[in-house]
């Protein structure tokens, strides 16, 4: 598109090495170009549609229109003491409320870390640009602010950091912001990524989480795209974990026009384990497309991952489970199911487990499903005098429901079961429940 | 109360009812018997509103409302229910939540308030004590894993919370031992009041013992051939059904 030189002719300038990398992550897109449906890993998701847009690189005047009661009218998953708001990939102070963090923790914009030593922020340029990859280079190249969250060993953020990402102002802005997660030796953290904006908005955000988890470190994190259906999203969380970490990753997807979302995760030291559990639920014309990839690099690491998808009217799905296995890396255990709920005959999903294993003593199980709702279980909720669309709303919960009992934050699984159920009195029944 | 006229229905293609003639009044208790592929699991669905049945001809009249232009929860919300045969599993969904959501549907269809989750709980709690179903079911997906006659009893307990105006009971003693048939019987007949109606419907005499009926009808290939008092089932237990069919045995 021609509009990726105007959005390259806008890589923040800067001194020295910082200066150096970006300008060499911008050749690389130059070089490259983005990535299009004859590669592999793009071959279901076509970003033609995003060629006819005049995108321009956000500016921090272009989110300057969205103030505190603007924010506060929209949907919101988390009502956490600690939270960060991103305006257009943005670090916005006014907005941002990080409260009494525990000792030992500590969160700060990009910004300001790249303004105290730029040098100690190498992720900016990770992972090494590949023609697939080449949004995170973008990323790399554009990104000027984002949060960066430290924790010291031993050191454990008990409330969830909210990380707000919304999009706001004038049309068309490209938003780069760049997370980096870096958890030391036991430490642990849940962080939440919630991505939101105002109908209509057209924005293209292309951001990378960046995360390191030292050994005994455990971090939760949850993410949620619930941009308006007029957006494209492009993310990728990169992750590497040492021994005996742990990486819990909860993927929800429900917003934008377009939604591409990589998750690499590296295991890279016995006892590493991760757990990824995704959901997304799409109608209209959207379209979502996931791409994980786990790499066993040694033997006694742990992978469980699971991904609901649910498709109505004619939207379009794409899950893509990549695991592999390192010629050395025996005694691993890897599991992958990918089960899909298709509501109409216009939907469609495109699903794929890529299993490469090099070593022998390894249990790998993977899976895919598709179907529709149970007709026989439709009428007999009718029958009981459920109306229609409550008793299909309640049997696509149900189907999303392991997906949704295992995020462990009640608003945001609030919010979920609102997205699904147009109402949370399943919650409130269970807080009756509870209650007794 | 209920007036069904001349009643024809297909399923494929096929025809199964043809020409069922039955009225109900308030309080009476009817049974439906008849051989296998009579047509009596057929009537209890096209009377519940199941999809896949064509009515070819005749009316269903439920005070005064034609019952077959109706969508299956405005039948619920008329005060009509159907314990079923075979009870779905529905994994992923709450027995508790379903039910409210199922009253809550009925009460929005006639114009009533919802009930708060407290006072819900607090009718759910006295009834579920009244069918005798184990509490800690309420709260585990529907019929998920229930043994059988579980699924009976969480239909019963439905019922007892639904309130509805006519029940039909489709072969609600299919695979149960004699212990859960009386414990649902007992269930049924504490519902059983002057403005209640139940068809039941049933292969076998047996369940007529605890749940003694006003008349019982004979379905044979889809029409209705003989009607009598409590004591045609008797007969019907001891003769069979081919005196009435006209077919050998």
């Amino acid at each position: 598109m021609d509009a990726l030189d105007l959005i390259l002719a806008a890589v923040p300038a800067a001194d020295g090495w910082l200066g150096e990398q970006r300008r060499a992550a911008a050749d690389f897109v130059r070089r490259h170009g983005l990535p299009d449906t004859r590669q592999e890993a793009w071959k279901y998701t076509s970003l033609a549609p995003l060629k006819s847009i005049a995108y321009r690189v956000a500016g921090t005047d272009d989110g300057a229109a969205l103030d505190a009661p603007a924010l506060a009218a929209l949907p919101s998953a988390c009502a956490s003491p600690h939270r960060v708001v991103l305006v257009n990939g943005q670090f916005r102070a006014d907005l941002s409320s990080l409260g009494e963090l525990p000792p030992g923790v500590r969160v700060r914009s990009l910004a300001a870390a790249l303004a105290d030593d730029a040098a100690a922020i190498p992720e900016v340029f990770a992972p090494a640009p590949t023609p697939a990859g080449a949004f995170a280079a973008l990323n790399s190249a554009l990104a000027s602010d984002g949060v960066v969250v430290e924790i010291e060993p031993g050191r454990v953020l008990d409330q969830p950091l909210h990380v707000v990402c919304a999009v706001a102002g004038a049309d068309a802005l490209v938003c780069a912001p760049r997370m980096i997660v870096r958890l030391a030796r036991d430490a642990s953290a849940r962080i939440v990524e919630e991505y939101l904006g105002s109908t209509g908005n057209r924005s293209l955000t292309d951001i990378v989480t960046s995360i390191a988890l030292a050994p005994g470190a455990t971090l939760h994190h949850h993410r949620l795209q619930g941009e308006p259906d007029s957006t494209a999203h492009i993310g990728r969380v990169v992750a590497r974990l040492e021994a005996n970490a742990t990486l819990h990753s909860d993927a929800v997807a429900f917003g934008g026009a377009l939604t591409r979302l990589d998750i690499d995760i590296e295991l890279a030291a016995r006892g590493a384990r991760c757990n990824l559990n995704g959901l997304f639920a799409v109608s209209g014309n959207q379209h979502v497309d996931h791409h994980t990839v786990v790499d066993h690099r040694v033997g006694d690491t742990h992978s469980e991952e699971r991904y609901h998808g649910i498709l109505d009217e004619r939207s379009r799905g794409v899950f893509n489970g990549k695991v592999i296995v390192r010629p050395d890396a025996q005694g691993i255990t890897a599991r992958q199911a990918s089960h899909n709920l298709l509501l109409s005959r216009g939907a469609e999903i495109d699903t794929k487990p890529e299993l490469e294993i090099y070593a022998d003593d390894v249990a790998c199980a993977h899976g895919a499903t598709v179907g529709e709702l149970d007709p026989a279980a439709l009428f007999y909720l009718r029958s009981r005098g459920v109306t229609e669309a409550e008793a299909r709303a309640l049997l696509t919960y149900a189907f999303a429901d392991k997906a949704i009992a295992a995020i462990p934050l009640d608003s945001l699984r609030q919010r979920v079961e609102q997205r699904f159920l147009g109402h949370h009195r399943l919650s409130e029944l269970g807080a009756a429940l509870a209650a007794e | 109360m209920l007036e069904i006229k001349n009643l024809h229905a297909e399923v494929a293609g096929k025809p199964i009812l043809r020409g069922i003639d039955l009225t109900v009044r308030p309080g009476e208790t009817h049974a439906i018997m008849g051989p296998n592929g009579s047509g009596k699991s057929t009537l209890s669905h096209v009377l519940a509103g199941r999809e896949g049945y064509t009515v070819t001809d005749g009316s269903v009249t439920f005070n005064g409302k034609s019952l077959l232009d109706l969508e299956p929860e405005e039948r619920a919300g008329e005060g009509v229910f159907l314990a079923f045969q075979y009870p779905v599993e529905i994994p992923g969904v709450n027995n508790t939540y379903m039910l409210k959501a199922a009253l809550n549907g009925i009460r929005a269809y006639r114009g009533e308030p919802e009930l708060s989750a407290v006072d819900f709980l607090k009718l759910v709690k006295a009834r579920v004590k009244a069918v005798g179903l184990d509490e800690g079911l309420l709260n585990r997906p529907v019929n998920e894993g229930f043994s059988g006659g579980e699924k009976k009893r969480n239909e019963v307990f439905q019922m007892s919370v639904l309130e509805p105006l006519l029940a039909i009971l489709d072969e609600t003693d299919s695979g149960l031992d004699i212990d859960a048939l009386k414990a649902v019987a007992e269930g049924v007949n504490a519902l059983r009041d002057a403005n209640r109606s139940f068809i039941v419907v049933t292969h076998y005499q047996r369940l007529l013992d605890y749940i003694v009926p006003d008349y019982v009808h004979v379905l044979s290939k889809g029409r209705i051939i003989k009607t009598g008092g409590k004591e045609l089932a008797l007969e019907l237990e001891a003769r069979g059904y081919d005196w009435l069919t006209g077919e050998a045995a």
